[in-house]
Parts: C-alpha cells; sequence; structure tokens
C-alpha cells in the first residue's frame, strides 16, 4: 500500500529539486556565457589574422601592376576580388587619402577627407599616424558584423627604384588598402550554437530533475510517509504493525530500528498487562489466603471459648451431679431389687450419667485446644486405638483390615487428642455397622500441592451417609443416634484437633456401600 | 469402729454431702470444711488420715490444699477431686504427691474404692 506523498514545494523532494535545478540553471548559465564568449573571441581572432592574411593577398595580387604602373589592371584585380563572396568592399589608398582604387568602380579617385572615420584610425589627435595593421567592427544594414581591415603599404626598393618614379625614397607608406569583410556567417553559426547550447542545458535540466525526482521518491519519500504512516498506527496502539522497507540503506536502517522500537515497546506493554493480571490473581490469592486463615483463627477462636465454656460448665455441673449420683445410689440401696422405686431411681442415675458424658464430649474442645505435640506414628495410634476397643461386643462380628504403610515417618501430634479422633472415627463405623460387615483401616503417603501428608483412611461395609447430612457431620451436636447413644461431638471435635494440627478430614460416602472418612496430618520435619 | 478420719474440702455443699453420706455408713470419720484455709487450721487440731480436696475454689485451690498438707502433715494421703480431668493437672497432682485423683460425678463404690486403697497404702508404710 502507497501512502499519500506531499507533493507541495515544502516537501522535501520540492525543496531539493528547486535548490538542484536554481543551482543548475545558474551554472551553466555561467558556463555557457563564458563557452560562447571565448569561442567567439577565438573565431574572430582567426578572422583579423585570415583577414590580414587576405588583405596581403590582396597587395601581392596588385603589386605587379603597381611596379609597371598598369593602373586598369590593378583595378580589375581589385574588382575582381572584391566580387568574391564574403567579401564587401576592397579599397585601395594613395598616400594623401584618395581612393586610388576600388572593388566599387564608382569611387575610385573620389578624395576622402581626413575626418572620415576610417582616416581618425591613424590621424586622429593623440597618435599622429599609424604604421601598423588595424581592424575594427562595424555592423552591416542586417544586423550581422562586418570586419574592416586596414593594412598600410609600406615603401620599399622596388617602388622606388621602380621606372614610374612616382615614390621617393623618403616615405615610409605609401598608401593603405582597406577591406570589409563580411563577419555574417560566424554571426548565423554563433547564433545557432546558442541556441543549440540554450536547448542542451533545458533539456539536460528537465532530464536530470526526472532522475532525481524518481530517486528521491523512491529513497526518500516513499519510505519516509510509510515510516510516518507506521509511526501514527503505532501511536494510535496498533503495537503488532511493522514497518515494511527492505533497502540496505539508511531508511532500511531506520525501519529496522523502529520496528525494534515497536517490538520492545509490545513486549513491555504486554509485560506491564501480564503483570497486572498476575497482580490480580496474586491479589485474590492472598485474600483467599487470608480469608482462610481468619476463618481458621475465628474457627480455633471460637474452639477455644467453646472449651474454655466446656471447662466452666463441666465444673458447675460436676458438682450437682455428684450429688444427684451419690444420693441416687444411696437411694437404690434402700428398694429391693426388681421394685417400681428402684427402677425408678436407675433411671435418674441413668441421666445423671448422661450429663456427665455430655459435658465430657463438650470438654473435647477444651482439650483441642491444648496440644502436647510429640514425634508419634499413626501406624501405633492406629493400633492402640483399636486395641482399646476391640474386646467390646460391638466388634465381635466385624471383620477388621489393617493396610499399613509400614515405612510411614513420624509425624509431630498430641498423641491422645489423634487417638481420641481415631476411637471416635472407630466407634461410628461400628455403630454404623451394627455389629457386621468389614473395617479397614489404610495408611499411607500422599502429596498435597508438593506437601507430604501421611493419610489415614477409615473405611467401613455400612449403610453410608445421607448426601444432605454430609455438610451437617462436622456440626457441634449432630447425630443419628437414638438419645443416650451420642452426643453429635465426635466429628466435631475430631475436626478442630486434626485442623489444629495443619491437617484436613474428608468423607466419601456411598449410600447402600459404605463410607470412608480421611485423615490426613502434615509431616513435619524433626 | 473407725476405718479413719477424712478431711474434705470443696467449696460446694453437695459434694461435702455426698462425701459424708458415701463415707460415714462404711465406718469413716468424715470432717468437711468449704474452704482451704480452714481446712489447714482445723488440720492443726485433729488428726486425719486422709484429705481429699477439690481442685477448682474461689480463695485456695487445690493444688495449694495439697502443697501445704504434703509440708506440715506428709503421712496425710491426699486425694484430688476434679471437675475436669486434665493431664497437666493430674500430672502436676501426682508429682506433688498426691495419691490419686478421682473425677465428679463419682459413685459412692468410685469414692469408696480410692478411699481404701488410700487407708490400705497409709497402713503400708
Ligand atoms: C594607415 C594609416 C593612414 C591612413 C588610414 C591615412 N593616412 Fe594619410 N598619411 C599616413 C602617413 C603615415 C602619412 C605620412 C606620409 C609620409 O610622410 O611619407 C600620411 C600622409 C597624408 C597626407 C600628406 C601629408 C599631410 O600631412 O598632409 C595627406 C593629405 C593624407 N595623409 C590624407 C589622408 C586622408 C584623406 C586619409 C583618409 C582617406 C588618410 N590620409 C588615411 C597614414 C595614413
Ligand atoms: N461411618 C459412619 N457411617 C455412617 N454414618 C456416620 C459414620 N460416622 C459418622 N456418622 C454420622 O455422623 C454423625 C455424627 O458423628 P459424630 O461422631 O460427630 O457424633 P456421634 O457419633 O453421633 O456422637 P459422639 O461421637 O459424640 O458419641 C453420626 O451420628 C452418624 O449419623
Ligand atoms: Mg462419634
Amino acid at each position: 500500500m502507497r501512502a499519500h506523498v506531499k507533493k507541495t514545494i515544502y516537501s522535501l523532494t520540492g525543496k531539493l529539486i528547486i535548490t538542484i535545478g536554481t543551482l543548475m540553471v545558474v551554472g551553466s548559465t555561467i558556463f555557457w556565457y563564458f563557452l560562447i564568449h571565448f569561442q567567439e573571441k577565438e573565431l574572430l581572432r582567426n578572422s583579423v589574422k585570415y583577414g590580414h592574411s587576405f588583405v596581403d593577398f590582396v597587395e601581392k595580387s596588385t603589386r605587379y601592376g603597381m611596379l609597371t604602373f598598369q593602373q586598369l589592371l590593378i583595378q580589375q584585380t581589385v574588382e575582381a576580388i572584391g566580387s568574391a563572396e564574403g567579401i564587401v568592399k576592397i579599397r585601395m589608398f594613395d598616400g594623401r587619402g584618395k581612393i586610388a582604387y576600388s572593388s566599387v568602380k564608382e569611387e575610385k579617385g573620389t578624395m576622402l577627407g581626413k575626418n572620415e572615420s576610417v582616416c581618425m584610425l591613424c590621424h586622429s589627435n593623440s597618435r599622429k599616424a599609424v604604421e601598423m595593421p588595424s581592424w575594427s567592427i562595424k555592423k552591416d544594414k542586417d544586423g550581422y558584423r562586418i570586419l574592416n581591415l586596414l593594412q598600410p603599404i609600406y615603401n620599399e626598393p622596388a617602388c622606388y627604384t621602380s621606372s614610374c618614379h612616382v615614390h621617393s625614397i623618403g616615405t615610409a607608406i605609401l598608401g593603405f588598402t582597406e577591406a570589409d569583410i563580411s563577419l555574417s556567417l560566424l554571426d548565423k553559426a554563433v547564433k545557432k550554437q546558442e541556441l543549440a547550447i540554450t536547448a542542451y542545458v533545458l533539456g539536460f535540466i528537465c532530464l536530470l530533475s526526472v532522475v532525481l525526482c524518481t530517486i528521491l521518491w523512491n529513497l526518500v519519500s516513499t519510505p519516509l510517509s510509510v515510516l510516518t504512516h507506521g509511526m501514527e498506527r503505532v501511536a494510535a496502539g496498533e503495537l503488532d504493525h511493522t514497518v515494511k522497507i527492505d533497502t540496505k540503506d539508511e531508511m532500511g536502517e531506520l525501519a529496522t530500528a523502529f520496528n525494534a522500537m515497536t517490538f520492545d515497546l509490545k513486549k513491555a506493554k504486554d509485560e506491564l498487562v501480564e503483570w497486572g493480571n498476575t497482580l490480580e490473581k496474586k491479589v485474590e490469592e492472598k485474600t483467599e489466603e487470608i480469608r482462610k486463615a481468619q476463618a481458621k483463627l475465628i474457627h480455633s477462636e471460637k474452639l477455644a471459648s467453646l472449651g474454655r465454656m466446656a471447662a466452666g460448665v463441666a465444673h458447675e455441673i460436676n458438682s450437682p451431679l455428684t450429688g444427684i449420683v451419690t444420693f441416687g445410689h444411696l437411694l437404690l440401696k434402700k428398694f429391693p431389687e426388681g421394685s417400681q422405686e428402684r427402677e425408678d431411681v436407675e433411671v435418674i442415675i441413668e441421666q445423671a450419667n448422661r450429663c456427665s458424658n455430655i459435658i465430657k464430649g463438650l470438654l473435647g474442645f477444651a482439650r483441642a485446644s491444648s496440644a502436647e505435640k510429640s514425634s508419634i506414628n499413626v501406624n501405633d495410634i492406629v493400633n492402640s486405638s483399636l486395641n482399646m476397643v476391640r474386646h467390646k461386643a460391638d466388634f465381635f462380628n466385624i471383620k477388621i483390615v489393617l493396610n499399613f504403610d509400614e515405612s510411614l515417618s513420624s509425624i509431630k501430634a498430641d498423641a491422645s487428642q489423634i487417638q481420641q479422633v481415631f476411637l471416635n472415627m472407630i466407634i461410628n463405623a461400628a455403630d454404623a455397622m451394627e455389629g457386621k460387615g468389614t473395617f479397614t483401616v489404610t495408611t499411607r503417603k500422599v502429596d498435597e500441592n508438593g506437601v507430604p501428608f501421611v493419610e489415614v483412611e477409615f473405611n467401613d461395609s455400612g449403610p453410608g451417609i445421607n448426601e444432605k447430612d454430609i455438610p451437617k457431620l462436622f456440626e457441634p451436636f449432630f447425630t443419628t443416634k437414638p438419645v443416650g447413644k451420642g452426643t453429635g461431638l465426635g466429628l466435631a471435635v475430631s475436626h478442630g484437633i486434626i485442623q489444629d494440627h495443619g491437617g484436613r478430614i474428608r468423607v466419601r460416602s456411598t449410600i447402600g456401600k459404605g463410607t470412608s472418612f480421611f485423615v490426613r496430618l502434615p509431616f513435619y520435619e524433626g | 469402729m473407725n476405718k479413719g478420719n477424712i478431711l474434705v474440702v470443696d467449696d460446694e455443699d453437695i459434694v461435702l454431702l455426698s462425701c459424708k453420706r458415701a463415707l460415714t455408713p462404711e465406718g469413716y470419720n468424715v470432717k468437711t470444711v468449704r474452704r482451704g484455709a480452714d481446712g489447714i487450721t482445723l488440720l492443726g487440731n485433729e488428726a486425719f488420715d486422709i484429705v481429699m480436696t477439690d481442685l477448682k475454689m474461689p480463695d485456695m485451690d487445690g493444688i495449694e490444699v495439697l502443697r501445704r498438707v504434703k509440708e506440715g502433715w506428709p503421712a496425710i494421703e491426699v486425694i484430688i477431686i476434679t471437675g475436669y480431668q486434665t493431664v497437666e493437672t493430674a500430672v502436676k497432682a501426682i508429682k506433688l504427691g498426691a495419691f490419686d485423683y478421682i473425677e465428679k460425678p463419682f459413685t459412692p463404690e468410685q469414692i469408696l474404692t480410692v478411699v481404701n486403697n488410700a487407708v490400705a497404702r497409709r497402713a503400708n508404710q
């Protein structure tokens, strides 16, 4: 695509052409003037030289006539020579200014005064007489120049010894010959030459202008406008735009530099945009992190205050419970076995024990906030937890399978808290399976975003958990177990404990197939 | 017959009453006070075999009572009654020389067992 180019005299091309054109016109005019001037001078010099030879020739042609005093012969010779082309007139004067012979017959014998212009040359005031040949230029009626030649006829021995005795030995000049030679041919040739040279110069200037224009157009104007256009587009934000100038000259270099600049600009801008984007993402990530940490803090703060409250409640409630239990037992002894009263008192004691269990569950929160971490192996904890319940009737018909990763290294955790968590998982499973099925505990190493974790999976073949219950599992006091059997604090406390250890609990359950609880704890180095 | 003299320190009347009713029929002579300081004063006046003290009390707590008893009457066995058991306090109490601890709420049988054991140990020494 060719961009629009300003074709005014203000453009670079216009200015250059005008400057170069003017210089050429002035230069060639001066050159031309001096050439013509010099040539003309040279031509004239030659003409004068030939003119003098010609006059010599005329004098020599008439010499014989002179010596023999044959006036008619001289006159005829002069006429003959004067009739030749380019010869305007030939006159021979004697010593006193009389025209002795002339190519114009009528003039012969005319006496001229010393005031005639032809006489003035030698007879002017300053110079009394000139004994030298001389020449001058005059113009004919057509404006062409005529070369006027004057040449004295010197006295010589042959003259004064001649038989006619016209000339005495004392006179130096006997007369002079005047010849007018037309320079019209020369003038015409010079005119022609002038015209030709002018035409050549003009033509040359035109040709040079065209060539210069073309060169400038291709080398300067076009690339410049392409560059300008490119800059405009880049300035408008089109950073993908590249300028296509393939020449190896400065324009090409400029275009390459410009493209490099655009590329750098684009890179810088892309980086900036990229940076802005990642910044946004990073801010989001950090916000999420902070939000999570805050949530965790709030959660553990909740847990701690719940623990403090539980401790207070436990202390306050346990004293009256002690009274109820003690006096209940004392009363029990007063009634015979099987009596209605005894059964009633047993209910009182039972309910008091239930209260005590609730308090103990709540105390789990108090303990969750005060961990004593030591180096433990989860396989050992699983084993000791299972050993605590294995002998109970609930487990008699349950098949227990252990898949331990024996290579597990130890973790830093509170052993009794972790055992509390595992025990709750085991008892929950046994409750769900209702005394039959398979209970599998698997331990393994897992990797979460490059952080190593130990995972313990408690899998049972129980009935599974309703999907709508899953979000509520970890809420305190959520239970589906009959009154007196579960308090619904097991998973809530477990969740608090595991979170406190930097781990987490996940559930996967299929109705009719069974349930898996996954407890993840991080490996702490050391 | 008197199996032994027992001093119970607790800020709750119902706990004091429970101990008295659980142990008196079994042949123990039970005295009760509601403040640790009163207990220490009483120890100066009468002879006791066993001191039972609650851990959490307003003026002087159970650990302090334990320390004072062990300072003044090292032969007396101390049983700690706790409203809620924590590993730390239990360990601390045993370290300071407590014989055992018992959790509230306790049944008459439980308290009797602990007291019988304490008396047996005192007799052995
Ligand atoms: C080439 C130069 C020359 C020209 C042109 C010339 N004369 Fe003379 N003229 C002389 C010289 C030289 C003498 C002196 C002759 C001598 O004394 O032997 C002379 C002498 C004379 C004399 C005689 C002496 C005198 O002093 O009176 C006359 C008359 C004369 N010229 C007339 C003319 C007239 C008329 C013309 C023009 C038609 C003319 N001349 C053109 C060179 C010239
Ligand atoms: N393995 C399991 N299979 C099916 N349901 C389960 C399982 N584990 C837990 N649940 C459900 O989650 C509820 C909450 O369990 P959680 O351990 O928190 O309390 P709980 O067992 O009811 O009482 P607590 O543990 O305080 O004695 C249970 O009542 C039960 O409905
Ligand atoms: Mg449970």
